[in-house]
């Protein structure tokens, strides 16, 4: 019962988790309270009949005075709406606080930023933001006291403006003139599926000049969605492997379980049980126990996703609720396979005769040539005998080391997935990413910021680049193109294949741009340069995942030859090792005067960290999965040797070494199962992880297999464990010589 | 025989011999009647093994006291070492290791292991015997012995566990 | 009433002497052995300073009510419990000091041990039993297969050599484990209740094997409460709280009774009527 619990906690965190990585919209609904319709009305517009009039409305947020403004920060402006809010937080739509505090009147010039809006500005607790009012002219210094997550609008900048939360004084101070002020209502309804309707209704009772603009909870979450859907795919994929894998992992406890209580049940026979009422009895036992886990298990979640998914940097704490769908699946799931895994061996127990079953048989074996040889061959006697016995049992041998193996394959491709996400981070350069900052002119000449960038010593080199759109042959989509360097002195890319171009006409693409193309490396492509025709040989095939995977890079002078005309150049600064790209950042502007343009190159793999949080969590499932093999495989193991326990004393084996037997019996199958998953597990790494940067356009060739250390301490990890699982239980039974302990 | 055993302590008239026996077996052996006493004792008187003599008392009318001669002495030594054989074994053997201690002759604990040796020894010749014997009626009247045998070494136990 | 049992030496020539200890020529030698068992705070004595010897190839039985102390007795001297205190010499080397692991040497090879059930390795076949004995006493491939099959003709049971324990009778399965048990041709057998689980037919087959082996030279001691086995030994001990109550040698059995002048009926058989 504990194992199911384990097993459906873990299950029910890792869909919390796969839920909040794919679409934080409803955690983050469920856990603000969240309204379904929002407005913004004409300042003053009166909203306390709107409950009484529109049956369908429960609740009403506001209204809250609201006005428009913009962030000036250095050369950004970022439009947002100050909205005023007293020192409690609203009820309905309450945002939930990810750092510092809400508004308090001690702190006059406090503002709470709403967390994405946050991140674009890359504002923490504790910024000073310059407000400007919508006529550009600075109005007010204030300072973050506070991060916060709502479900009232869709993350910036996909939704704007960003929202911040002040205190009345500091909207009157931006906006005096109540005029240009707006008002923002919330609506929490009965029916979320009946929106529209109730916005009519509303629209209706309000006069529809009073309406300024209506959004809805569709709206909201259809912004919130991740933009990768194979992020979602991937996850979603491993989550069911990981059920299925669960689900075996049920079926062999409790089969195992059932093994071991087959002598009682022959015993029920006897006293006058039909087969049908014994095999009710079974499943009923199980199907309760099963139950009572997976009541155990949801708690356990409820009570711990909050505390542990709340902590998880990249998923908002509303994703800490639980999401429906994967609950009912799981819990489903979890209840079919206990069901299952006693109906069948209880049907089983129900035929076999009463005094077969009263005394069960051990299982038939022989001692085989092997065993025989290695025995001779001095082989320590208890390694022989433990490994003969772990095969004796066919099927359930054979099942535990499937059982192992699964997630064994499964653990080693995590791991392959973490060390590759772990070298992008590290090596941006593997995947393409070999600058560190772009940056154009700006404010200043085009010769002036070439000497600037030169100039920083954090930078070790600089190319002047363009970038350049061209019309696909078949004149359906544009791609990028890039003139990078020159073709004497071209960019460092990240070659995977043939080489870099080093004269005019060549070039290199990705994997993404070859395949729309439908051209491979060696091959000649024509780009129309406006009106100008280019043909280049491609030379090689490099990896770069900006621009969607799709680029063509050559030299500029490519261009210059064919008298295309000359775009805006920028520049590509690769930094030195070791150099962060923030400090390289901000010498550039301290000597620029913050005229020059700089901004750093974005890692995807920075925004991946999700999904290092969910391989670890599919990892922890798997690994109890995995263990709950091990123990069912002990139990029976255990059962079969205490039968031979004085035997093999009297024969001979001291008591640490029946013990040994018995360890090497499951440690043995453990063995070969993580070896087995293992080595499948490397083969097909290299393969999906290929395959998955394919998907994201990156093209074969960042596959990074896990470490050789990180899979030694696995396999050695497991083999313990196994040991430890046959271990702990026997304790009771080895230490005491054999004769007092069963029975003179 | 118990009646020269219970003589051994002190000597006795009939009378007191009755009430002895009573007290030391009660319900489970049969106590004979004054009569039957006093023939017996005359018996072992003719034999030589216990001799009388009157006691003369006032108020009542004179009692004959017996008491153990050397010859009742010696035979009951001998009695008490022999080990007990025939039909009525057990009841010959337990005499013997209830009156032991009036007897003063040996330990009880000798008298269990001579008496299980006897036993043991006896198996054994049976065992050697049903190994000769063709299976049948002979073989079936030896086995049905030596269960006996068995059952009585298992009683022997049972008296050590008591009396020792 | 229970008095305290005087405690009895039980030597090599029985009866109740105390012989001169002939610790060369003797096979098994204990002295003072005690055992006493804590649990939950009690103590429980169940050996209470048992001396006893037994000489090369001897075969002796030792009986006593349930309680008695004569199987924990037995395991002491088969290293299988550790004495609380007290001596056991086994051919002249002391070994009741002896750690798990040496006694485990010395029972591959120099004693083997049979218990009343769960005798044999119940994964294995019978053969397989017997052979496993013979690799873990030192013998070679070839050596351990030979024995094995020599052992099971002499039993009979080369026929179901194959079959998994379970499937054998009771007493095909306490002659397979006394075959186990001799396959190195240890210089003590311990038996404890050999024929306790046992019909009559089957007891007779193991009493015939055991009286064979100690025929060949084997020295036996073993644990009984059935008299007929016990009576089969040259020396019966009796064990009694703890403590030997009692040595007795048996009477050496009469010259076989021939055929033509049957031996005189004893006493008890005479039928009366």
């Amino acid at each position: 019962m504990a194992v199911v619990a384990g097993v459906v906690l873990a299950l029910l965190l890792s869909a919390a988790l796969l839920q909040g990585a794919t679409n934080p919209w409803q955690g983050l609904f469920s856990a603000t309270k969240g309204a379904q319709i929002w407005l913004r009305l004409a300042p003053g517009t009166d909203v306390t009949a709107l409950r009484s009039r529109v049956p369908a409305i429960t609740a009403v947020a506001g209204p809250y005075h609201a006005a428009a403004a913009t962030v000036a920060q250095d050369k950004a402006r970022q439009p947002a709406e100050l909205r005023a809010s007293g020192q409690q937080p609203p009820v309905i739509g309450r945002p939930l606080m990810e750092a510092g505090h809400w508004l308090t009147r001690a702190q006059p010039r406090g503002v709470v930023l709403e967390a994405s809006f946050a991140q674009a500005l890359h504002a923490t607790d504790g910024s000073l933001l310059k407000l400007d009012n919508l006529d550009g002219i600075a109005v007010a210094r204030v300072r973050v006291i506070g991060v916060a997550a709502t479900s009232d609008q869709g993350f910036y900048p996909d939704q704007t403006p960003g929202l911040i939360w002040v205190l009345p004084g500091v909207l009157r101070q931006v906006e005096p003139v109540s005029g240009d002020t707006y008002d923002v209502v919330g609506l929490q309804i009965s029916d979320p599926a009946a929106t529209p309707p109730v916005i009519q209704q509303v629209v209706t009772q309000l006069s529809s000049s009073a309406v300024e603009d209506v959004s809805t909870w569709q709206q909201v979450k259809q912004s919130m969605a991740r933009r990768d859907p194979l992020l979602g795919l991937v996850l979603a994929l491993f989550g069911l492997v990981a059920l299925g894998a669960a689900m075996l992992a049920i079926i062999n406890a409790t089969s195992g379980r059932v093994l071991v209580q087959r002598a009682d049940l022959g015993m029920l026979q006897t006293i006058g049980f039909t087969p049908g009422q014994v095999m009710t009895m079974l499943v009923a036992e199980h199907a309760v126990l099963g139950l009572a886990g997976l009541v155990a298990g949801l708690g356990g979640a409820r009570l711990l996703a909050p505390l542990l998914l709340g902590e998880v940097p990249g998923v908002s704490a509303g994703a800490a609720t639980l999401p429906l769908g994967w609950s009912v699946l799981i819990a489903g799931g979890i209840e079919g396979a206990v069901i299952l895994a006693t109906a069948v061996p209880g049907w089983r127990a129900g035929r076999v005769w009463p005094v077969a079953a009263v005394r069960p048989l051990p299982p038939q074996g022989h001692l085989s040539t092997l065993a025989r040889a290695a025995m001779a061959s001095r082989l320590p006697p208890a390694i022989v005998l433990g490994t003969r016995a772990a095969f004796v049992r066919r099927l359930p041998a054979l099942l535990t080391i499937g059982g192992l193996a699964v997630p064994m394959i499964m653990i080693t491709i995590g791991l392959g997935f973490w060390s590759t996400l772990d070298q992008v981070q590290r090596h941006p350069a593997e995947i393409g990413l070999v600058a560190g900052l772009t940056a154009s002119p700006g404010g200043l000449t085009e010769p002036g910021s070439w000497r600037l960038v030169r100039r920083d010593p954090e930078v070790a080199a600089a190319y002047r680049s363009v970038q350049v759109t061209a019309l696909l042959p078949s004149e359906t989509t544009t791609v990028t193109t890039l003139g990078m360097g020159t073709s004497a002195h071209p960019y460092p890319f990240r070659v995977v294949q043939g080489r870099l171009y080093h004269a005019p006409e060549e070039a290199v693409a990705t994997q993404g741009l070859l395949d729309v193309l439908g051209v491979h490396v060696g091959e000649l492509v024509q780009m129309p340069f406006g009106g100008i025709l280019v043909t280049f040989r491609i030379v090689g095939r490099i990896i770069d995942p900006q621009y969607d995977g799709q680029v063509l890079a050559y030299g500029r002078d490519t261009l210059a030859d064919e008298g295309a005309a000359a775009p805006p150049v920028f520049y590509s600064l690769i930094l030195r090792r070791g150099v962060s790209p923030a400090a390289a950042q901000a010498w550039l502007r301290r000597h620029s005067g913050g005229r020059l343009d700089v901004s750093q190159v974005v890692n995807p793999a920075d925004q991946l960290g999700v999904v290092r949080v969910m391989i670890a969590g599919v990892i922890l499932v798997l690994a109890l999965i995995g263990l709950t093999n091990l123990i069912t495989a002990s139990l029976v193991g255990l059962r079969d040797h205490l039968r031979d326990v004085r035997v093999l004393h009297a024969m001979g084996l001291t008591p640490m070494q029946v013990l040994a037997s018995l360890v090497a019996r499951t440690s043995v199958l453990a063995l070969v199962a993580v070896t087995i998953g293992v080595s499948l597990g490397l083969a097909a790494c290299s393969g999906l992880i290929n395959l998955a940067a394919r998907l994201y356009g990156l093209g074969a060739g960042i596959g990074s297999p896990p470490g050789t250390l990180t899979l030694a301490i696995a396999v050695a990890l497991a083999v313990v464990i196994a040991g430890l699982t046959a271990v702990v239980p026997a304790r009771r039974y080895a230490g005491a010589p054999s004769g007092a302990v069963l029975g003179t | 025989m118990p009646l020269l055993a219970l003589l051994a302590k002190e000597p006795a008239h009939g009378y007191e011999l009755k009430m002895l026996l009573e007290q030391i077996f009660g319900e489970a052996y049969p106590s004979p009647n004054i009569g039957q006493i006093y023939v017996t004792l005359q018996r072992l008187e003719r034999n030589g093994l216990v001799r009388s003599q009157d006691v003369v008392q006032q108020t009542r009318p004179n009692k004959r006291v017996y008491e153990l001669t050397d010859a009742g002495r010696e035979a009951l030594a001998n009695w008490v070492d022999r080990p007990s054989d025939g039909p009525r074994i057990r009841d010959d053997f337990f005499m013997k290791l209830a009156l032991s201690p009036l007897a003063g002759a040996t330990d009880r604990l000798a008298l269990i292991n001579r008496q299980r040796r006897n036993y043991l020894n006896q198996i054994r010749s049976l065992s050697s015997l049903a190994s000769v014997t063709e299976p049948g009626i002979g073989r079936l009247l030896i086995e049905g012995a030596m269960l006996h045998l068995q059952a009585d070494l298992d009683w022997l136990e049972r008296c050590q566990e008591e009396l020792v | 009433m229970i008095r305290s049992v005087p405690r009895v030496s039980a030597d090599q020539h029985g009866a109740d002497q105390h012989g001169a200890s002939h610790g060369q020529t003797l096979l098994l030698r204990a002295s003072s052995i005690t055992k006493t068992f804590r649990a939950d705070g009690t103590a429980v004595s169940a050996v209470r300073g048992v001396d006893l010897m037994l000489g090369h190839g001897e075969f002796a039985a030792i009986m006593g009510p349930s309680g008695s102390g004569k199987s924990t007795l037995l395991h002491l001297l088969g290293g299988l419990e550790r004495p609380t205190s007290g001596e056991i010499w086994l051919n002249g080397r002391r070994v009741d000091g002896l750690s798990q692991a040496k006694w485990a040497v010395l029972r591959r090879q120099h004693i083997g041990f049979v218990f009343q059930f769960f005798n044999l390795v119940s994964n294995m076949t019978v053969a397989d039993n017997v052979e496993l004995a013979a690799l873990m006493g030192g013998a070679t491939k070839r050596q351990a297969r030979e024995r094995r099959d020599e052992l099971l003709a002499d039993l009979g049971l080369s026929a179901k050599a194959d079959a998994a324990p379970a499937r054998l009778s009771g007493g095909e399965q306490q002659r397979v484990a006394l075959a186990r048990a001799m396959v190195n041709r240890p210089s003590l057998l311990l038996a404890d209740e050999p024929t306790g689980n046992l019909d009559s037919s089957g007891s007779q087959s193991v009493l015939r094997l055991l009286t064979r082996a100690h025929a060949d030279g084997q020295a036996i001691l073993l644990v009984t409460h059935d008299a007929r086995v016990a009576s089969a030994a040259e020396r019966v001990i009796s064990l009694f709280d703890g403590m030997i109550a009692d040595d007795a040698a048996m009477r050496p059995p009469r010259a076989k009774p021939s055929q033509r002048r049957p031996a005189p009926l004893p006493t008890v058989l005479r039928l009366r009527g």
